[in-house]
């Protein structure tokens, strides 16, 4: 993704969707103690597309804005989601995935680790919290509801930036995809 | 994607929004209520309220629709552990309630021995009815104390309130009493305080309903008056029930032009229907004995 007005107003438009649908519409949603978290996924989503750079200003941004509209405490939630943002872009960056079913483990594990990271902040700046089990569950929880909606999320964020990336990593494997050279048929050698 | 400079500025942007947020974390926890980022998070706050606002209600359906499967899965685990609470606390109220039961019956047991008139030489043994007959006429039951505990055949039975039959088998750990309302039953009676007595018979299916027979006519009985057993004795006869024991209230009298006598009815006092716990009014010595007897 190339630094653009377009590309800012895409990137930007995510980021505020996922805070304020994330803070009105998901956050109050409980499935088994635990919550979506769309704003980490919405910023694995632009890492996985855009790559680490765009990734990690995309988390920057996304936690600025959470934490000002949370009115919890400034740059926690930036320097996590800066983390997880350039964490999932340079996955991008040197795996290159391209499965289909990529969101799911993409999300899941960027869910886990800004989760994780988040609380370890949290403790190190001593909020006086515990670690109990469901905290725990809770966590595990979220991953997993995350890792539910990361498929969507993905999707809407993909088409949103489709028009701003510079290389679609599935649009790009799918035009490398060599032809298939057979008969009539489809019984190489054989053909009838 | 090795290239150096890209790295370089890869690596580059990355320390900076670290260092971003480590300053704005510093600053924020180093400014006051009224500094540069608590300002900046009200007007925040004021400015997407409305928009926060609207979109929690356009989501509405959707959140209900999510929340719908948490809710009926969370709803089945709080139902199981709350039918779990139910049949516990439906046995506590059982235990509760038999206790209860059995606390106002052995009451009444005790009332029933210290009454004035309530005959002497005898020594109660107290006993739980293990079974009683199926069959709607309330004719018999099983206690837990037999021989072994110094009941014999032929010895009253009381419960609370009053007279409820008469033990007519035994064995060594049981008895089978046979309840005033069996149609064999026949208990010499008398109306206190007038003093004309009769023979109490069963009205047979009616367990509440009991009959005084073989009352003179002449005699005036009055409702409410209470009837006792009148331990009956002659040179041939005696009855099985000592004097004084209560069996009931007069509830009807019944005239009859044609008849010698007056049909007296009187409810019974013992609850029947519902007794759990007896006394068998054995002699006195004899469950002693019997204990001794039994205990090696």
């Amino acid at each position: 993704m190339i630094t653009t007005p377009g590309a800012l107003l895409r990137a930007g438009g995510v980021v505020l969707a996922a805070v304020i649908l994330q803070l009105s519409g998901f956050g109050p949603m409980s499935f088994l103690g635990g919550h979506p978290d769309l704003v980490a996924l919405a910023v694995a989503a632009v890492a996985i597309y855009a790559g680490s750079v765009s990734g990690a200003a995309t988390g920057f941004a996304a936690g600025f804005v959470l934490d000002l509209a949370v009115g919890a405490t400034m740059g926690v939630s930036s320097l996590v989601l800066t983390a997880v943002g350039y964490a999932v872009g340079r996955y991008r960056e040197v795996r290159d995935p391209a499965h289909g079913l990529m969101p799911i483990p993409v999300g899941a594990a960027a869910t886990l680790g800004f989760l994780v990271a988040f609380a370890s902040v949290s403790f190190m700046l001593d909020v006086g919290a515990s670690v109990s089990a469901v905290v725990l569950r809770d966590m595990l929880m979220t991953t997993l509801v995350n890792a539910l909606l990361a498929i969507p999320v993905f999707a809407v964020c993909r088409r949103i930036l489709r028009p701003v990336l510079v290389v679609d990593p599935f649009e790009s494997r799918r035009r490398r995809k060599a032809p298939i050279d057979s008969g009539p048929l489809g019984l190489r050698g054989l053909e009838v | 994607m090795f290239d150096s400079k890209v790295v370089r500025r890869r690596r580059a942007a990355l320390a900076i929004f670290v260092m971003l947020s480590i300053v704005m974390l510093t600053a924020y926890f180093g400014e006051s209520g009224g500094g540069v980022f608590h300002t900046l998070q009200r007007g925040a706050q004021e400015a997407l309220a409305p928009i926060e606002t609207g979109t929690g209600r356009a989501l509405k359906p959707f959140r209900d629709f999510f929340g719908w499967f948490g809710d009926t899965l969370d709803a089945k685990g709080e139902n199981e552990d709350l039918r779990k609470e139910v049949e516990e606390l439906r046995k506590q109220v059982a235990q509760s309630s038999t206790a209860e039961q059995d606390a106002r019956q052995l009451s009444g047991l005790v009332d029933l021995g210290r009454s004035e008139g309530f005959p002497d030489g005898t020594e109660p043994v107290a006993g739980r009815v293990i079974a009683r007959s199926p069959t709607v006429w309330y004719s018999t039951v099983k206690i837990d104390k037999g021989s072994g505990d110094g009941v014999q055949e032929d010895q009253p039975v009381i419960a609370a309130g009053g007279l409820v039959g008469r033990v007519t088998s035994v064995t060594a750990g049981t008895a089978e009493v046979t309840l005033i309302t069996d149609a064999s039953s026949a208990v010499s009676a008398q109306i206190m305080p007038s003093g004309a007595t009769g023979i109490v018979e069963p009205e047979v299916g009616k367990p509440e309903d009991l009959l005084l027979n073989f009352v003179q006519r002449g005699r005036r009985i009055t409702e409410g008056t209470t009837v006792v057993t009148s331990g009956f004795t002659s040179d041939r006869v005696e009855s099985l029930f000592p004097r004084g024991v209560p069996i009931g209230r007069v509830s009807r009298v019944d005239l009859d032009e044609v008849e010698l006598y007056q049909r007296v009815h009187v409810k019974p006092f013992a609850d029947i229907r519902g007794i759990d716990i007896v006394q068998v009014l054995t002699q006195k010595g004899e469950s002693r004995e019997a204990a001794e007897v039994v205990t090696p």
